[in-house]
Formats: C-alpha cells, structure tokens, sequence
C-alpha cells in the first residue's frame, strides 16, 4: 500500500485543495455519466475550471478594492463595514474561510451534498411533504459558500468530512423546505405556472403571502399609476451598481479624507482630482462584480443545465424552483419598480439609524438584495394587498435587511472582509440558525433540522386533499376549492333553514 | 442557422431558463439556432448582432432600438411555459417568414 501514499498527496495537493481543478473534474466526470461526447466534457472541464478562476480573480479584486477604505474606518471611527449582497458575502466568506486555513473546495462538495438530500426528499415526497427540487445553481453557490463560513465559525475544530455532510444536509434541508413554502404563493400568482421560487427570499414570500392582504386592498393596484422614466436605468446592473456604490463610498471616502486615503491606498496617486478618485474607486466595485458574474455565469450554467435535465427526468410531479424573477412576468412592470424604490428607501433609513444609534459596523447597500428581494415582494405583495401592500412591504424588509444584515456580518465576522450575503432570509432566518448553531452545538443543528423538516408537515396536515394537487394540476385544485366552496354555502343555508 | 440570445437583469437565473427551454422547442419544431445567454445591458448593445431577442415580458420595453432594425423580440409571461414559448415562436418566427 506504501505506493498509494504519493499518488494520494499528489491528488490532495493539486485538485482536492485547488477548487477550480476540483470543480473542473466534479464536471468532466458529470458529463461522462451523463453519456456526454468525451469532446464536450473537456470543453465543460476547461469552461468550469476558467470560471472558477476569472471568479478568484474578481473575489480578490473587491476585497483588495475594498481594504484601504475599511483601514480608514477603522482606524478613524473604529467601524468595520459590509456591503450586504451574495457576491460581497460570497467573496468574504471565501475570504474568511482561507484566513481560517481551511479550503473553499468544501463549497462544492456542500454544494453537491445539498442537492443530493433534496432529490432524496423529493423522492421520499410521500412521507416528507416536499414537493421542489432547487435548481438555481449561482444562487446554491452563493449560499453553500456563506453557509460554509457560517459552520467552520461555529465548528473550528471539526473536521473537513464532518463539516461538509452535516452542512450539506443543513443546507439541503434549507431548499427543500424554503422553496417547497412558495409552491401556494407561486402558483396562485401565476395561475398554475408550474414553478416554485428557489432563491435567497423565499421564506420572506411565504410571509409575504401570508400579510399582504391584511395590509392593503388588492383592488388599488398600482398598474395606473405613472413612474419616472429615468428609473429604468436601474434595469442595468453596471448602471445601478455604479450609481449605488458612487453614492456610498463617496460619503465614505469624503468623510476620511484625500490625506487619510493617500496615506492608506496607494492606488491614490499625488496628482489625481479626489474626485475622480472617488468615482474610480466607486466604478471598479462594478468592475469586479462584472467580472464574477461572467466567472459565475461560465462554471455554473453547466451546473444549472445538468440540474434541470436530473428535475425533469427522474423526477416527474415536483416542480422545479428557479430564480425569483421568473415571477416577474407576473406583476406589473411597475411593481418590480416600486419594490426597489421602497426598499431602498428603507434600507437608506435604517443605515442612517445605524450611524445615529452608533453601531460598530457600517452596512452598505447592495444591489441584489435591494432589487431582486423588494421587487419580488412587490410582485406578490401587489396582487394580495394592491398598492399599499407593495409599498409598505418593501419598506419594511429594506429596514430588516439592513438591521439582519448587520448583526450577521458583525455576529460572524465577514465585516472583516466587507460582506455579508444580505438577502433576506440570510438577514432573518440564517442569522438565527448560526447563533442556534454557535450556542447550541450539534444539538442545536439537529434541532433547526427537525424544525424545519416539520415546517411541510403542517402544512401538509393543514390541506391534506389539495396538498400535491396544487403542484400536480392547479386546474383540477381550482376546481376542488370551487366544489368546497360551494358545500360550504350550501350547510350553510340549510343551517339557516333549521 | 438563428442566432439567439436570452436575457435577464442579471443574466444567470432566468435567461438561462429560458435558454434551455427555447433549446426544446426549437429542436421540436426542427428549426436550427444557436441559443447564448447574458444579461440585460450585454444584449441591449449587442442586440443587433442576433436575429432574436428573447426576454420576460417586464423588461420588453429594454429593447425598442432592436426593434426598429428589425431584431425579432419575443416577451415571455411564463418564461417556464413551452407552450407559450412555441405559440410565440410560431408566431414572430415560423410563420413571420
């Protein structure tokens, strides 16, 4: 056996270790079981492992363009900060699980575990109740790699195999339960549209769904109602990170100072305007977010089209959860507007409360979070409770975002590196499961896991007749709930009579 | 041979969604087309270079210069929906011709 020893090392020290390799073989060995073309393999192989490192690149670029300023603060106000979005949070994770000495290829192989327990509840759907298969592969990225953090800072000492199966079933708990919530909200907004959401709100939509008719009327809907043109400009990512970061590191460096920050950046040349400092600074966090999103788009669409093709194939009756904008057709343009509006306006409202009641980290806003989460509430907030349920909504998860955001990034020390994941179940319920896990230990895990397997349960025993149907033939489940109505109002009547 | 690309805010989650959907119904109805995916300010600037633009129904109104030089654009309500996709398909398309 003493042979074997070598090849071991040499395979630890060159892929297990290295996740673009890792990453790069999980997907060549995906495409052979999958009966692919050996050509097309290679060609997956070498677009997963680049991805993975145009992603490093751009991981390292925010971090690095975003030290000098978080030296200034905390050398000036003692202030850590964060942006609260899944790329920043995504770059401080990777950046506080290599600080830790640990390797970030364990977000893969948490990754692949996830997905595995989810098919597995799927499989199981008639004793677990779950009815969705997450399928959104740069969401399930974003998230393995936080939750990743999340249990190397509450577990320092276990190991590698412990820390990837018990997160791995953690987290495909997580989307199995999240996703399978939205499947009633989902297919009332969409008529039977045939797909859940699967994304980083969907505990927020659940609640959404719940509230927003309590709030407003949905028959004051916000489709007449006439928005600003330039506000589209926002559609464009670049357009909008750009705006968004210019605004906030611009107060920021402004209130260091051009000799502080000549001091602290040397990017900062003697004969550059402030100014343009200050919009070069800003624009390059578009740059690098830019640059992630296309390391992103290249290692993961092999990802996500190898999940779709496993959702359909082995698994016919559930419903595939995908990306939250898929909803967006849904509800009107203006909707999707409205949500960002007024989140923004919150989130605005609630970081100058951080600075009066002067908290020690600085949140910044990011733009996934404060478009994506808003505009997706707007949408199922406007068809329940109308104009008022889409403004008032929004505003108030801006406030929760910024406040959640907040506590985890300080909690769990990814303000260190300027992020945290800031969506907004990871700003309410994640934060919550990490401190349950920090405190409570393994027996803290197996009770969120417990919790959250009973979530479907009840929901299951609270409809049982219509439970599957609704997923199966929303046709048919409209007909059911029309039927019971309808004996409803007839016990009704002949309780009258007697 | 079609040259199509699909489009979404961010350019990962939806647009590729509809990328693997529209791949189906084009190998159905036998038409041939090569299918890219990217975000909406990419496909806004290089719309020009693709016979067809394929978006949610939302963000339509992103793409009103295409239009004009004659790029086919196609909204979706239900970007899932292979069968709203076909009739659509069908329509600016197939018999467009």
């Amino acid at each position: 056996m003493e042979f074997l020893m070598p090849v071991w090392e040499f395979f630890q020290n060159n892929i297990l270790t290295k996740p673009q390799f890792f990453i790069g073989f999980i997907v060549f060995i995906g495409y052979l079981l999958l009966q692919r073309p050996i050509y097309e393999a290679v060609a997956g192989f070498i677009k997963a492992v680049v991805g993975y490192m145009i992603l490093n690149v751009a991981s390292g670029g925010l971090v690095g363009n975003f030290r000098p300023v978080l030296a200034g603060l905390k050398d000036r106000f003692d202030l850590s900060a964060a942006v609260i979005d899944p790329y920043f949070g995504q770059a401080a994770a990777q950046a506080s699980i290599e600080n830790a000495g640990r390797s970030f290829s364990m977000m893969m192989v948490v990754l692949l575990i996830a997905f595995s327990i989810n098919i597995l509840l799927v499989l199981f759907r008639r004793y677990t109740k779950i009815r969705t298969l997450f399928i959104t592969g740069h969401v399930m990225v974003q998230q393995s790699s936080t939750a990743l953090w999340l249990v190397i800072f509450c577990f320092p000492q276990l190991q590698d195999m412990g820390v990837v199966c018990m997160l791995g079933v953690l987290l495909g708990t997580y989307w199995s339960v999240g996703s399978n919530l939205t499947v009633e909200p989902c297919q009332q907004l969409t008529e039977g549209g045939g797909f859940a959401t699967g994304h980083q709100q969907m505990f927020g939509i659940w609640i959404v769904s719940k509230i927003a008719g309590k709030i407003g009327n949905k028959e004051k809907s916000l489709e007449n109602l006439k928005l600003p043109g330039f506000l589209s400009i926002f559609n464009e990512n670049v357009v909008a990170t750009g705006i968004l970061m210019f605004i906030f590191f611009g107060v920021i460096i402004t209130i260091l100072g051009p000799e502080l920050m000549h001091k602290i950046d040397p990017s900062f040349s003697a004969n550059q305007s402030f100014l343009f400092f200050i919009i070069e600074k800003s624009f390059n966090f578009a740059v690098y977010l830019t640059i992630l999103q296309l390391g992103v788009r290249m290692f993961v669409s092999e990802l996500t089209e190898s999940f779709q093709g496993i959702s359909s194939k082995i698994l016919p009756g559930s419903m595939p959860a995908v990306d939250c904008a898929a909803t967006y057709g849904f509800g009107h343009p203006n909707a999707v507007t409205f949500g960002f509006l007024f989140g923004a306006l919150g989130q605005f409202l609630a970081i100058i409360g951080l600075i009066v009641f002067q908290s020690p980290i600085l949140i910044i806003s990011g733009f996934v979070p404060l478009f994506f989460d808003n505009a997706t509430f707007a949408v199922f907030a406007n068809r329940l409770g109308g104009l008022r349920a889409a403004a008032i909504i929004p505003f108030v998860s801006g406030i929760i975002q910024v406040l959640g955001g907040g506590f985890a990034a300080y909690f769990f020390t990814t303000g260190n590196f300027g992020g945290w994941h800031g969506n907004f179940d990871w700003d309410t319920l994640w934060p919550v499961i990490g401190v349950i896990m920090n405190y409570g230990q393994y027996i803290g895990v197996v009770a969120v896991i417990l919790i959250l397997l009973a979530i479907p349960q009840i929901i299951y025993y609270r409809s049982k007749d219509t439970y599957f149907l609704i997923a199966e033939d929303y046709d048919q489940y409209l007909e059911v709930m029309e039927q019971k109505k309808r004996s409803a109002e007839e016990l009704e009547v002949m309780a009258q009579k007697v | 041979m079609l040259k199509v690309i699909a489009a979404c805010g961010s350019g990962m989650g939806s647009s590729q969604i509809i990328k693997m959907k529209l791949e189906k119904v084009f190998k159905k109805l036998g038409i041939e087309a090569s299918i890219y995916h990217t975000n909406i300010g990419d496909a806004k600037s290089q719309a020009a270079n693709y016979d067809v633009v394929v978006c949610s129904d939302s963000l339509i109104g992103t793409f009103a210069n295409a239009t004009a030089k004659k790029v086919i654009v196609i909204g979706l309500k239900n970007l899932l929906s292979e069968k709203e996709i076909e009739e659509k398909v069908l329509e600016k398309i197939v018999n467009a011709q």
